[in-house]
């Protein structure tokens, strides 16, 4: 090809016209209008139609592909150097523990959000109270002291050190007395410290003082068979339980251990071995574990102690001076039945009392010394540290104090102020004090009234060990740095002592090194580590030695009648009082807990409040109703409290809880219900909580109390299937619904095969034995931690608006002449109301194959997904609450208010602190939608995740929902039903299994078996 | 139509003498071309301020959350509901009136089919406020309409009742405002004819440029008769939809296969208690008893005596079928209707229903204005609780009896609801300023044939059945406008 074309432009350039060589010598061929442009006159000018069209469509084309861009503000700073164990997204454990509980302590991103059971714990085996779960909400309290404080005012560790150290130097000079009063110290290691401390300050004296104390029994032992220690109680051993007024399931000792031991002689799998046990409960206000007994009794507090006398004589056959019958016939009838069962089941029965009398305790050492108990159901040798006070040591104290004697008194979790029965003793007394020393984490009641506060470490930022039951030992150690500038208290100790180690860590640890860890066969570093991963070393049980009791009973009998008489209630007006604790708010030391606070309480479900509860048959006497503020008054101290009307109540008592009515808790705990601590007496050398009240209707206002549930029979409605352990020995289905007649529907979702494990290797699933649950409301709280429920206060309570997305259904029934009765209408007409016999049912979502809910959501917010779950897509929903309607469950909460920023709600969700404990894997909820149990799914997805990454199918029991998780009694299993060998199919497959509601077709997910009652003979 | 003569034996459906075509327009439009009166800013103030109470007190809900209603865990719905069903009930009328009776060629609804469409629209308006309020997230409402989305296209649950009521009131709100409209044009021009300046620019835009020619006349008819076509369906299907909101749920009470023809019933019934309820003022404050006569009172009186006994006759079926399917759950409902907590709210809704219309099988209560009037309001009353007591009664005390629960209103639910009766007479009494409230040009067809004075015109022919003119005047006497000694004359 030629290349020498020319290619021109234009004619002009084909021409070469002068024109355009001229114009072709500049550098642009047409002048630049830059001047026109800049000297105004072109900025000025009007902008063509098309341009300014063409500058339109670009911007906004321009902004909205911007726009399509979320760039969402995140005000979350990187790691600068990545710690090396933490992995944003991924939970990290450490075990620690609670209250001699093994537990293992949930962190993400360096923070605690959630307490778990130790699954090795050797008490729970896992199980953990609500107590237990709700204590992690503590550590972000913001109204715990933030930093130690001298007279009031903040201050540093420094100054603090340098003044107590000058003044307890000081007080060893003048050889005054010192004082350390604690709640039972079973720490190896702050003992220890303490022991050390005391070698500095020869003058001090440690006293263990419990706001709820054993010493009765404690002394009993000491009395009885020369020991001194809270015996360790064998529920799993016992046949026959027979029990005076103590709630071993709620309150009692240690009744997570206890419910565990309990549930295994009467679950499922005990119950296929034909084996159920007998739990006599003989009480005075119902109590968790007067629901679950086989017969409960009412007794008055008077009529207790008589009781035990006649029960006594009729196991052993003599006859104690002074014994008289019983006025109560049913009780009494009771008793003579009781006293063959349990010589029946020698060895294998246990009596237990809830009475903190030391005669009474005796005369049940005596008992349950010609049952053979000791070595069985009792063990005496590996005991319980749990508890040690001593009530007498403390009122001692006081007078001590009063005497001028003590110039100091150091207070370490405990909180006599509030506590004391006597607490204007306390405050006047501590006036002569010199030097109070408080390491309470909060200026709670007593802080309020030292002169040194040296907040302590909260347990999950502390080192520390426990030694709950002789021969089991437990670590403790820290999951996040000190929230705030506390220290912890055994630190103070060590330098306030001057001691050789400073650090409490190391303090510990050669303490470990010392003895502990040779206990569990560990050593050195490498034993060191390893307990840090299994949290415990259990030394070799030593063998229960059979004590036998062989002291003269005439004057304890004389004892106890006479106290019974002393606290017989004569009188218009008058009433036996019983002072007990709620399984929620136990002591009132967690009063600041919102969670626990809204907890319901498992036999009232009454949240936020404490109330008189009475019976109902005595409400119709006085012409009260329920919420009627009645006046309580022993001995010159008066609360005015709401009443409660409680079937099962003993007629002629009032039952009233202690730690409410706080004064100095914090925002959520001040002025929740009222102090009945004062109601105490201190009799005998021990506080006893029963006394003769009189009691008034005032003329105030009725409250509503705040209840989870009002309503409180079951209709009769086959929601609830129970039977006898008899007519189930005789038939396992006994009233299970398996041979009433069913029609096969065809499942609605079969199409897409969640039952065929062929198509679908997951269909989650629950199965919930109502013979094993207690009710106990663990998994409320559990299920509040891990879902980020939040707590609505009181009044919203009081609108039924609570959001807990599992409840404790708790039905009364009654029992006329030996024939059930579960219906309002008749109820209403009976006249004897004692006979109770109480059933609790977890209710949640029961993800139901073909459930009601999904239909009617006009939007699919909630749908199925392919392995049963029934899901709640909360971005999707916009609040119809047609669902909730159509649910015949109601397990659905809605979102009333927005509850995480409405100053209405004063709640830990408000506070951007306590915001931290939340659950980053589950999200919050804005006001509007629909939210409800998801079957832990973030759980179930992290499972997956898990065993997906690892290449392996997922195991049965490797995924545990949070309810189940903390089950003390195991009622509670999870699983796959396409795996035919997992666990939850083998409970499905259970002849007691039955389907609440399946008469609608809804086929709910989750499996109940059937409650079975051990009510043989007795049919009182 | 209809400029045949009509029998003697009907009664005339346009009383009083001298009464001509522009004596009608006048009659009618006095409202509209005149200064408002006392009575109707009277009027207006009470309604525009409960209209100002709903505001408030949606716009406090919409702030605050759902929670300021008294609803809870176990009581979903109520009051919101309640009146969500009562105001689409209340509609029933306009469109049975306006399309199946105009189908049926009964002229007498020409005098009340304009003011009964303008309740419906209204009343539908305030239902359809319901639906947005009672929502969680109302400003998510637009997820209820199947529009396309990049969500991986999600549609809404076609399964859901509640997307069945989304088209079906919509549905019934445009039909029914198109229909109103169409019906207006005719007399819109008539206004815009005699109106003059800015007035006669307005009314021209709304009139459509009627000409008043043969052929608007003919396709006005045809398209009213297609719009009536369109309608009929609507009568029974709409609420028949709102009552699936229940009959397809789970609930005891709820679950009840008569729902659809019961609701229907209830829904014609409740429109036309609440047609009367304003009629009769209306009438009488507008002076228009010439046009709304007692044959029309009493007709209405009469099909509130029909739909009344059929919704007794659903609640006497609901309570067997409780009995007869031995269904604990079913039957524990019924049985709480009357004994339960909320018995008060069971004996409201079947005495004010059942009972209270009962006596309109008396002509003397037939006719008789302020008695029909108080029954009318009762009847109100008695539908409104009628929703409460299926919706709050039931779901109270349902399948598990742990959840059993009581509803407390609180002062917002009361508001709302008050407020919004306040939204429905303002816009009511805004409309009677503005349009005519008896459809002129309709009433106008009837006058050279189903008048009084054709009537008469035709006794004075003298070409009648003797028997039948001495039963046309005997019929008369019952009437409270007609006298009767000006028929001695003749």
């Amino acid at each position: 090809m030629d290349s020498n074309k020319k290619y021109w432009k234009g004619l002009e350039e084909l021409n070469s016209e002068p024109e355009f060589v001229e114009k072709n010598k500049h550098e642009f061929a047409e002048p630049i209008p830059i001047e026109e442009v800049l000297s105004g006159n072109g900025l000025m000018a009007k902008t063509p139609r098309r341009d300014f069209l063409k500058a339109l469509g670009f911007g906004v084309g321009a902004v909205t592909l911007a726009a399509c861009q979320k760039v969402p503000v995140h005000k979350s700073i990187p790691y600068l150097i990545k710690p090396e164990e933490v992995t944003p997204g991924v939970a990290n454990y450490y075990v620690s523990t609670y209250e001699g509980h093994a537990v293992l302590v949930k962190t993400r991103e360096g923070r605690p959000i959630k307490i778990e059971g130790n699954p090795d714990d050797l008490l729970s085996k896992g199980g953990l109270s609500g107590q237990a779960q709700a204590s992690v909400l503590d550590l972000y309290d913001n109204n715990r002291l933030k930093n130690p404080a001298q007279n009031g005012s903040d201050s540093t560790w420094n100054e603090i050190d340098a003044f107590v150290k000058s003044e307890l130097a000081a007080i060893k000079a003048g050889g005054k007395k010192i004082r350390i009063v604690s709640s039972t110290v079973h720490s190896p290691s702050t003992l220890a410290v303490i022991a050390d401390f005391i070698g500095q300050y020869p003058t001090t004296k440690h006293i263990n003082y419990d706001a709820v104390s054993y010493t009765g029994i404690i002394q009993a032992n000491q009395n009885s068979f020369g020991k001194a220690v809270l015996p360790h109680y064998r529920f799993d051993k016992a046949d026959i339980i027979v029990s005076f007024g103590a709630d071993f399931l709620g309150t009692w000792i240690s009744p997570v251990e206890f419910t565990s031991q309990y549930v295994g002689n009467r679950n499922n799998k005990s119950l296929q071995n034909k084996k159920m046990s007998r739990h006599i409960q003989f009480e005075t206000g119902m109590s968790l574990t007067g629901t679950n007994a086989d017969v409960r009794i009412p007794v008055k507090p008077s009529e207790e102690g008589v009781a035990l006398v006649n029960l006594y004589n009729q196991i052993s056959g003599t006859t104690l001076p002074g014994t008289r019958k019983l006025n109560n016939v049913t009780a009494d009838k009771a008793l003579t039945i009781v006293a063959k069962e349990l010589q029946a089941a020698k060895g294998k029965a246990l009596v237990v009392s809830g009475s903190n009398d030391v005669a009474t305790q005796v005369l049940v050492n005596a008992i349950n010394s010609l049952l053979g108990s000791y070595g069985s159901t009792i063990d005496l040798d590996n005991y319980s540290n749990q508890y040690a006070g001593n009530d007498h040591d403390f009122t001692e104290l006081v007078s001590e104090m009063n005497r001028g004697e003590v110039d100091a008194v150091l207070f370490l979790n405990t909180n006599p102020a509030y506590e004391y029965h006597n607490s204007g003793a306390i405050k006047d007394a501590l006036k002569k004090v010199r030097l109070k020393i408080s390491f309470s984490e909060r200026n709670d009641e007593t802080a309020s009234l030292c002169n040194v506060n040296a907040p302590n470490h909260y347990y999950l930022e502390a080192w520390g060990d426990d030694n709950a039951i002789e021969g089991y030992y437990t670590i403790v150690q820290p999951t996040i740095n000190p929230v705030y500038n506390t220290r912890q208290a055994e630190e103070s100790l060590l330098v306030w002592s001057d001691n050789a180690v400073k650090e409490y860590y190391t303090y510990v640890r050669n303490n470990w090194d010392k003895s502990l860890l040779a206990k569990g066969g560990l050593s050195g570093q490498k034993g060191w580590e390893t307990l840090l991963q299994t949290g415990f070393v259990k030394a070799g049980d030593k063998p229960a030695g059979s004590y036998s009791f062989s002291r003269d009973l005439n004057g304890v009998a004389q004892n106890i009648l006479n106290q019974s008489k002393q606290l017989a209630a004569s009188g218009d007006g008058k009433v036996e009082l019983q002072l007990y604790q709620t399984v929620a708010i136990r002591d009132g030391k967690r009063a600041n807990n919102p969670w626990l606070q809204e907890m319901p309480d498992p036999v009232s479900k009454v949240t936020w409040d404490n109330f008189a509860a009475m019976s109902p048959t005595d409400l119709n006497k006085y012409g009260f109703v329920q919420g009627d503020i009645i006046n309580i008054d022993v001995n010159g101290y008066a609360v005015a409290l709401p009443i409660l009307s409680q079937p099962g109540q003993a007629q002629g008592t009032i039952s009233v809880a202690v730690g409410y009515g706080r004064t100095q808790a914090g925002p959520v705990g001040d002025g929740v219900g009222k102090n009945a601590f004062p109601f105490l007496t201190f009799r005998n050398g021990t506080f006893q909580t029963t006394a003769v009240a009189a009691f008034s209707k005032t003329g105030e206002y009725p409250i509503v109390l705040a209840q989870t549930q009002t309503h409180h029979s079951f209709e009769g409605r086959n929601v609830i299937r129970e039977t006898t352990f008899n007519e189930y020995l005789k038939n396992p289905a006994s009233n299970s619904g398996k041979s009433e007649e069913h029609k096969k529907y065809d499942l609605f979702w079969q199409d897409y095969g969640i039952d065929n494990p062929q198509k679908q290797p997951y269909n989650w699933v629950m199965a919930i034995d109502l013979n094993a649950c207690t009710g106990c409301g663990a998994c409320v709280v559990a299920c509040s931690a891990e879902n980020n429920i939040p707590v609505v206060g009181r009044d919203e309570v009081r609108r039924r608006r609570e959001m807990h997305w599992i409840r404790i259904d708790r039905y009364y029934s009654f029992n006329d002449k030996g024939r059930e009765v579960t219906e309002e209408q008749e109820i209403s007409t009976l006249e004897d109301l004692d006979h109770v016999s109480v059933v609790h049912q977890p209710m949640l979502c029961q993800h139901c194959d073909h459930a009601p809910c999904e239909t009617v959501c006009p939007v699919l917010a909630t749908v199925h997904s392919s392995d049963g779950l029934n899901h709640m897509a909360y971005n999707r929903c916009i609040g119809t609450r047609y669902c909730a309607n159509n649910c015949p469950f109601k397990v659905r909460r809605f979102n009333w208010f927005n509850y995480w920023n409405d100053s209405r709600f004063d709640n830990y969700l408000i506070n951007e602190h306590t915001h931290l404990v939340l659950n980053p894997d589950v999200t919050t909820r804005f006001r509007g939608v629909m939210e409800k149990c998801s079957m832990c799914i973030q759980r179930i997805q992290a499972g997956k995740l898990k065993a997906k990454i690892e290449k392996r199918p997922l195991k049965d029991g490797e995924i545990k929902v949070a309810c189940q998780q903390t089950c003390p009694a195991n009622a509670i299993v999870f699983g796959n039903r396409n795996d035919p060998d997992s666990e939850v199919s083998k409970a499905l497959k259970s002849e007691r299994t039955y389907y609440v509601l399946e008469e609608l077709g809804v086929q709910p997910g989750i499996g109940y078996q059937v409650k079975v009652r051990n009510t043989s003979e007795l049919e009182a | 139509m209809a400029s045949h003569n009509e029998s003697i034996l009907r009664e005339p459906l346009i009383t009083g003498n001298d009464i001509t075509y522009a004596k009608i327009t006048n009659d009618v439009l006095h409202p509209v071309e005149n200064m408002p009166t006392k009575a109707w800013w009277i009027g207006f103030t009470i309604a525009s301020l409960g209209a100002c109470l709903w505001v408030f007190a949606v716009s406090w809900t919409f702030w605050y959350g759902i929670g300021s209603w008294g609803l809870n865990k176990t009581v979903g719905w109520a009051w919101d509901i309640t009146g969500f069903v009562w105001w689409v009930g209340i509609g029933h009328a306009g469109t049975l009136i306006s399309a199946i009776l105009l189908l049926f060629r009964q002229n007498w609804r020409n005098s009340i089919n304009r003011s009964a469409e303008a309740m419906t629209i209204f009343a539908v308006i305030c239902a359809a406020t319901y639906i947005v309020a009672h929502m969680g997230r109302p400003w998510m409402a637009v997820y209820s309409l199947p529009f396309p989305n990049q969500y991986g296209s999600l549609w809404v649950n076609f399964n859901s009742p509640l997307i069945w009521d989304v088209f079906a009131i919509s549905t019934y709100f445009s039909v029914s405002l198109v229909f109103w409209y169409t019906g207006l044009l005719p007399d819109l021009a008539t206004i815009r004819d005699r109106a003059t300046g800015l007035r006669r620019r307005i009314y021209s835009v709304l009139s459509f440029g009627w000409t008043g020619s043969v052929k608007t006349w003919q396709r006005f008819e045809t398209v009213s008769l297609i719009l009536a076509g369109i309608s009929t369906p609507l009568v029974l299907s709409v609420h028949t939809i709102v009552s699936m909101d229940f009959a397809t749920s789970l609930e005891p009470g709820w679950h009840t296969t008569i729902f659809p023809p019961y609701f229907v019933a209830g829904a014609i019934f409740s429109g036309f208690a609440m047609v009367q309820t304003l009629l009769l003022i209306t009438r009488k404050v507008l002076g228009l008893e010439n046009y709304i006569t007692m044959f029309h009172i009493e007709s209405m009186n009469k099909i509130i005596l029909l739909t009344g006994s059929i919704v007794g006759v659903a609640y006497m079926t609901e309570f067997f079928i409780a009995y007869y399917s031995g269904g604990e759950y079913e039957q524990y409902t019924f049985l709480n209707r009357f004994i339960g907590p909320y018995w008060w709210a069971g004996c409201m809704m079947y005495g004010c229903n059942v009972l209270m219309t009962q006596l309109m099988w008396f002509k003397k209560v037939r006719t008789n204005i302020p008695i029909s009037w108080v029954l009318s309001i009762v009847v109100n009353i008695g539908m409104w609780f009628e929703r409460f007591v299926i919706i709050v009664t039931s779901l109270h005390r349902d399948f598990i009896p742990s959840s059993w629960a009581m509803f407390y209103p609180t002062w917002v639910d009361m508001s709302v609801f008050i407020g919004s009766i306040g939204v429905f007479f303002t816009l009511f009494l805004l409309f009677i300023r503005v349009f005519p409230s008896i459809a002129m040009a309709e009433v106008k067809l009837l006058l050279k044939s189903s008048s009084e004075q054709a009537k008469k015109k035709l006794l004075a022919d003298g070409h009648l059945d003797p028997s039948h003119a001495e039963f046309y005047k005997e019929s008369l006497t019952k009437f409270d406008s007609v006298e009767l000694s000006e028929y001695e004359k003749i």
